[in-house]
């Protein structure tokens, strides 16, 4: 029972203690002791998505994860994909389809689609969308979101 | 908010049920507020709505997403335990569930979208209280028992009579849902599951309707109704309900229903919707799923 713990936890591959609240939410952690400003806040109730990233693996809302729950636990944000020079084939898929336009809801929308290709490598178009319905996009309209994500699918093939 | 918006609340991770328990038992023994976290889908949105309801003394927080004593599926005989801190998509994950309990399937693919059906829980659903619960809705038409304990004992407690107005439960302060129970119902047995919103994912319920039934030589020899959005806890629809089990079913009339219905629900007007348009959809879903049933 603690303001503030020490809490050990694998962000982007990296194994960091972190001295924080453990009622802070991930989301602030990782934007304001972390430096990781890819993660967005959107609406801050869950409805959004901006602020998704991977726990285990699995997408979840930073925003309703309390930064005491991560003890032992491993967090992927859109720092953990790729970087400016070597971008992943999604990301690249992103840029080509055209699948970004402002921007603020591109870093949870990878993370959702990174965690769909993981599981399903050859996603259908309404496996595509339900794995992205959590995240609302006010640009595109999502098709070409969801053309990226097929790409994607290609390219990973492809490569593999 | 900023790491400063939720620093002040204190914070505890029992690693057993048992220090959960005695710590939910030397604070109630206080008169300390003390807040059960597992997914956060309720908590973190009501501290960003109203913050100002902060003032005072914080109740303590404490994690219990994560106590293995609370996390488990399981079929044991015909009855599934579904353990009150697992989550949504693990629920709709598990092939027992998938095979013997379609309903609940359905529903735990239907709340929110993946990100919060990682996170929520039924046992969070149930404490929270709100009329608008889908998963709610589902235990409702499954007529599912509610294991609750304290370092006092378990005991169990039929959804039926858990709820004792909107928000309030009969749930102590020194308790805490530990598991789900529920009868299941024979292989195949008809279902409806129903979410009336302004879009699929994401967005709560207009109203959300599920129906359970057991179907024997033209009769129901079990019914089941949950239905959100519609009274000040999820509705039970017993009007409904009586109805349905009182004669064959080629005799239950849709205005038979209407009527029923209506006099189980009680809706509002508010963000979400109207009282007008809940009492019509409200009534047309149980109509729809009586006509499944009688053209079986």
């Amino acid at each position: 029972m603690s303001m503030e713990t020490n809490i050990t936890l694998t962000v982007n591959g990296s194994v960091v203690t972190l001295e924080a609240p453990p009622a802070a939410r991930l989301l602030d952690v990782l934007r304001e002791r972390l430096g990781l400003t890819g993660t967005k806040e959107g609406c801050g109730e869950g409805e959004c998505g901006a602020c998704t990233v991977l726990l285990d693996g699995v997408p979840v809302n930073a925003c309703l994860v309390a930064f005491g729950q991560c003890d032992g636990r491993e967090v992927t944000t859109v720092e953990g994909l790729g970087s400016t020079a070597h971008l992943t084939p999604l990301q690249e898929a992103m840029v080509t389809e055209g699948g970004a336009q402002c921007g603020i809801c591109t870093p949870g929308m990878l993370l959702s689609a990174e965690a769909l290709l993981r599981e399903e490598p050859r996603p259908t178009e309404p496996q595509i969308r339900e794995a992205i319905a959590g995240n609302i996009c006010r640009c595109t309209g999502y098709q070409r979101i969801v053309n990226a994500v097929n790409e994607a699918a290609r390219r990973r093939e492809a490569r593999s | 908010m900023s790491v400063a918006g939720l620093a002040l609340h204190p914070f505890s991770t029992p690693k057993t049920l048992d220090e959960a328990l005695a710590l939910l038992a030397e604070r109630s023994a206080r008169a300390e507020k003390t807040v059960l976290l597992a997914g956060g889908t309720d908590w973190f949105v009501e501290r960003h709505v109203a913050p100002a309801e902060e003032a005072g003394v914080l109740p303590l927080v404490v994690d219990v997403s994560r106590l293995d004593a609370l996390r488990g599926i399981a079929v044991e005989g015909e009855t599934l335990h579904i353990g009150a801190a697992a989550t949504y998509l693990e629920i709709r994950k598990d092939a027992r569930v998938a095979a013997r309990c379609p309903l609940l399937a359905a529903t735990a693919r239907d709340v929110g979208a993946l990100q919060i059906q990682a996170r929520g829980t039924l046992g969070g659903n149930l404490a929270s209280g709100s009329p608008a619960a889908d998963g709610v809705a589902a235990l409702a038409a499954l007529d599912a028992t509610l294991l609750l304990r304290s370092i006092r004992g378990a005991r169990r407690v039929p959804l039926a009579g858990f709820y004792t107005g909107y928000r309030r439960s009969v749930l102590a302060a020194d308790e805490l849902i530990e598991a789900i129970e529920i009868a299941l119902p024979p292989e195949g047995s008809p279902f409806a599951w129903r979410k009336v919103g302004t879009r699929q994912a994401q967005a709560i319920s207009k109203v959300a309707f599920a129906g359970l039934a057991v179907v024997a030589s033209g009769r129901l020899a079990r019914l089941g109704l949950g239905m959100a959005s519609v009274a000040p806890t999820v509705a039970l629809l017993p009007a409904t309900r009586a109805l349905g089990l009182s004669k064959p079913l080629g005799e239950v009339t849709d205005a038979d229903v209407e009527q029923a219905v209506l006099a189980d629900v009680s809706p509002i007007d508010d963000v979400r919707s109207t009282a007008a348009y809940r009492r019509h959809v409200a009534v047309r879903l149980a109509q729809r799923f009586f006509g499944e049933l009688r053209a079986l």
